[in-house]
């Protein structure tokens, strides 16, 4: 018991805590007095800021989970940064609320438009709200399960737990695989109601999973530096982290090429204005950036084996990450309110560092409860042993 | 992800990659004296005998094809892509876990691809020579093969480069050279082995040419392994691309049920299924007439299971997708032929491809089944031929119902058809026959390493 005690985070952490509870709460504020004078784009904005920052939540509970089917050491250095950054996800069911009063302001098919039959079955807003509540439950019983194992582990029977959550996370990759897809497409796809690809909830998961292994990194590397971590995250493991970003930046890559190539070369009218709509009027800039800086820069990058060993370069990289995951995304969501003419708002900005600073809050919240590694594990002790390289 | 990284404590706790009790010499005994010692036993000749008549078959049914012409298939308009693209894909697909074991899983270090790793590849190399065959005999001439490589001709016409069979030509004759390479080089040191160890002559010259002069100097094995590492490095990102731009044959056209923004990943997830079920298709006779249950142990064929497992649930993702789109869309042609497929003429063999690929196979979830042997095999074999049907599905439906009603039509496969498949199972059986014989299943020099590092080996 001590001995978790002795890796409880520093006091310094709560200064960060109260930092970010500010920072959230003067970003809101701001928003809401934008919102006096233009209540829709407050809206677009919010959606934003809540799509980004849920995503990171999700793709932690993705990454949890696949660590605890692979048991790998990489996980285990990790394993308490992503269970706080996947209980951040009460956070945001809770901050999805806001929404349900701007859904008229958000989506147009909340409007009497000309739509096929099925979408108005499917896209209607009680449906709409029941699916999220779904989603929410799915998620925060996985997450509260895998927590509650994860506290008893302290007390003892480490191995007997390990194989109750290996045998959830099974059947829970699919599940979340499944609804982190129809909520892709219910929050961001029925943004464009016409338009519609079959890849694109892989394509969501695939960014999820970046944003939360970038964000992963960050905040290890600055934990790793400090009491009482001082020493134990070794360059192997930062060497393993930064091949699963490499491994996830090549599979955003691979995700959005095959969507682009498809749609591109059978240019029909049905799935080509999704692209239309980002092709022009500055959006096209952005996109440009994005193959420039999402995808070829952290590629050659992250091939070096120097930059991923040392952590401060990593750290710097998935930070650079972390931001053009922000543009990915505003380049999906934006340009369906803002088709072919490129814009930003000043409470895009201030609605996702508004957002940010509550999760970022509720995680250290979440975080420094317990000791910043998972001492009651077996696993523990292999994966920090020093090994010769 | 755990080799490098779970040192030998969390790895006690499984169970091993090779049994307990082996040695350097156990190891090198074992294996090759299947090649040298071992008579030709009658089971291997009866075998080798039913796959070579089989192979008689495809040459017959070849034979024919050049005489008569593509005409003796059932392909017509307006289903002209029949069997030949349903087992080209089907073929393509298997050869992808051979790539996967043997390129990724090395740079992933795990061990427990060791001894499943040289016939995974031999298997690769065999299916995609059997791949190879159909495109080739559906270009109608099959003589003039070499239209499809862009080269200054008298005729000054070039290939076109926007379409994705062009792709396909450069995709497949890379990925055969390089899965070739990559297995050869893997078999030098081994070939010096058996060079070492031959009693005749004869196979002493044959090993002897083949061993290329390795010695096995500390020097040979530095180059040995950077070679070995650089050619694992190239062929990782083929695991990926060959099935992609098979999935661009049919995505990058306008073609309901083709085209799919999801086929790319999801057709790579289905080569990888059906790819290790053919691998498990295999392991199970041989490990049990060879006596090889120490070097391919329960948990291989775990292990396999669970990528089996994982890869179905992405291909089941995929045909979830496929359908809510249909119908969410609202596109008349994408909901008449995804309705089509489940109701239509051919709506059998899509039920049937949904027990096989998606029922059935979720019984893997269960230690019980993943650990008993009959289960598996028999679970490999129904994924096999679920795989074939997904693409006999994919190809088939989408053009047997035209765009107008009156240029609606019915394929159904003649008998050459079915020579031509049973053939190439015959000639991909036959070779593999001929590789146990000839050459060590499984690589001898990784066996012996494993040993000095497990600690049961001692």
């Amino acid at each position: 018991m001590n001995k978790a005690a002795a890796y409880l985070p520093g006091s310094e952490i709560q200064r960060v805590q109260s930092g970010a509870v500010w920072v959230g709460i003067s970003g809101f504020s701001l928003c809401l007095l934008g919102a006096y004078w233009n209540r829709v784009q407050f809206f677009h904005s919010y959606l934003f800021a809540f799509l980004f920052w849920t995503g990171i939540a999700l793709g932690c509970l993705a990454i949890m989970m696949l660590h605890h089917l692979t048991a790998g050491a990489w996980g285990m250095v990790i394993r308490r940064l992503l269970e706080s950054g996947s209980k951040t996800l009460a956070l945001m069911a809770f901050l999805f609320v806001p929404l349900i009063f701007g859904l008229r302001s958000i989506y147009s098919w909340t409007q009497p438009i000309q739509l096929p039959s099925q979408q108005l079955e499917y896209l209607n807003i009680p449906f709409f709200i029941a699916r999220a509540a779904l989603y929410f439950l799915i998620w925060l019983w996985i997450v509260y399960l895998l927590g509650r194992w994860s506290q008893e582990q302290e007390r003892g029977e480490g191995s007997r737990l390990l194989r109750k959550m290996r045998l959830l996370s099974g059947p829970g990759l699919v599940l979340y695989g499944l609804t982190a897809s129809f909520a892709a497409i219910d929050w961001i796809m029925s943004l464009e109601p016409h338009w519609y690809s079959t890849i694109f909830g892989l394509l969501v998961i695939g960014g999820q999973v970046l944003s939360a292994m970038a964000f992963v990194i960050v905040a290890l590397v600055l934990l790793a530096a400090r009491q009482p971590l001082v020493g134990i995250v070794q360059p192997r493991h930062f060497h393993d982290l930064g091949k699963l970003l490499l491994a996830f930046v090549m599979i955003w890559a691979y995700l959005a090429f095959s969507q682009l190539l498809i749609i591109w070369s059978g240019n029909l009218t049905e799935e080509i204005p999704w692209y239309l709509h980002r092709w022009q009027g500055g959006w096209l800039w952005i996109g440009i950036l994005l193959i420039v800086f999402h995808f070829a820069l952290p590629f050659f990058l992250l091939l070096s084996r120097d930059l991923k060993r040392s952590g401060k370069t990593l750290a710097i990289l998935a930070m650079f990450l972390l931001l053009m995951r922000a543009m990915d995304l505003f380049w999906l969501v934006v340009p369906g309110f803002s088709p072919e003419r490129f814009r930003i708002h000043w409470m895009d900005v201030a609605a996702s560092i508004g957002v940010g600073g509550l999760w970022l809050a509720f995680f250290i919240w979440q975080l420094k409860k317990r000791s910043l590694l998972p001492v009651g594990d077996p696993q523990l002790p292999p994966a920090l042993e020093r090994t010769h390289e | 992800m755990d080799g490098p990284i779970t040192p030998q404590a969390a790895e006690r706790r499984r169970p091993p990659v090779i049994q307990p009790g082996q040695t350097y010499a156990t190891v090198t005994d074992k294996i090759s004296s299947i090649v040298l010692v071992r008579p030709t036993t009658p089971g291997w000749l009866a075998g080798f005998l039913v796959s070579f008549a089989l192979v008689m078959l495809l040459f017959y049914a070849i034979a024919y094809l050049l005489v008569a012409g593509v005409g003796i298939w059932g392909v017509n308009i307006p289903v002209g892509w029949g069997f030949a693209i349903v087992n080209f894909v089907w073929w393509i697909g298997i050869g992808h876990a051979g790539t996967l074991i043997s390129a990724i899983l090395l740079l992933l270090n795990q061990q427990w691809r060791t001894s499943i790793n040289r016939f995974a590849e031999a298997m690769t190399l065999f299916a995609v020579a059997c791949a190879g065959l159909f495109p080739l005999l559906h270009l109608g001439r099959p003589w003039f093969f070499y239209w499809l490589l862009p080269y200054p001709n008298a005729m000054g016409v070039w290939p076109q480069f926007r379409s994705p069979l062009v792709w396909d030509v450069f995709a497949v004759t890379t990925y055969f050279t390089v899965s070739l390479i990559f297995w050869f080089v893997g078999l030098i040191p081994d070939l010096a082995t058996l060079r070492d160890r031959a009693k005749k002559r004869s196979s002493r010259i044959l090993y002897g040419i083949l061993a290329m002069g390795w010695r096995g100097s500390a020097l040979h094995w530095h180059r040995y392994q950077t070679a070995y590492l650089l050619l694992a490095g190239l062929a990782t990102p083929l695991v990926v691309s060959v099935h992609t731009v098979v999935s661009f044959d049919f995505a990058v056209g306008i073609l309901p049920g083709w085209h799919s923004t999801i086929f790319p990943p999801y057709f790579v997830a289905g080569a990888i299924y059906s790819g290790f079920a053919m691998v498990l298709t295999l392991a199970i006779p041989l490990r049990a007439v060879y006596g090889l249950e120490g070097f391919i142990t329960m948990r291989h064929l775990e292990n396999m299971a669970k990528v089996m497992l994982a890869t179905g649930w992405i291909v089941a993702y995929g045909y979830v997708m496929e359908n809510f789109m249909a119908w969410y869309s609202g596109n008349t042609y994408e909901g008449f032929t995804a309705w089509n497929r489940i109701a239509g003429p051919y709506g059998p063999a899509y039920w049937a491809l949904i027990l096989c690929n998606v029922l059935l196979p979720q019984l893997l979830w269960l230690k019980r089944v993943r650990t008993s042997v009959p289960a598996l095999f028999v679970l490999a074999l129904v994924i096999n031929v679920g795989m074939w049907l997904e693409r006999f599905v994919i190809v088939i439906t989408s053009l047997h119902r035209d765009f107008l009603p009156s240029s609606w039509g019915m394929y159904s496969p003649t008998r050459w058809d079915w020579a031509t498949l049973f053939g190439s199972i015959g000639l991909f059986v036959a070779l593999l026959f001929l590789f146990i014989r000839f050459l060590p299943m499984i690589s001898i020099f990784e066996m012996r390493e494993l040993v000095s590092e497990s600690p049961a080996g001692d």
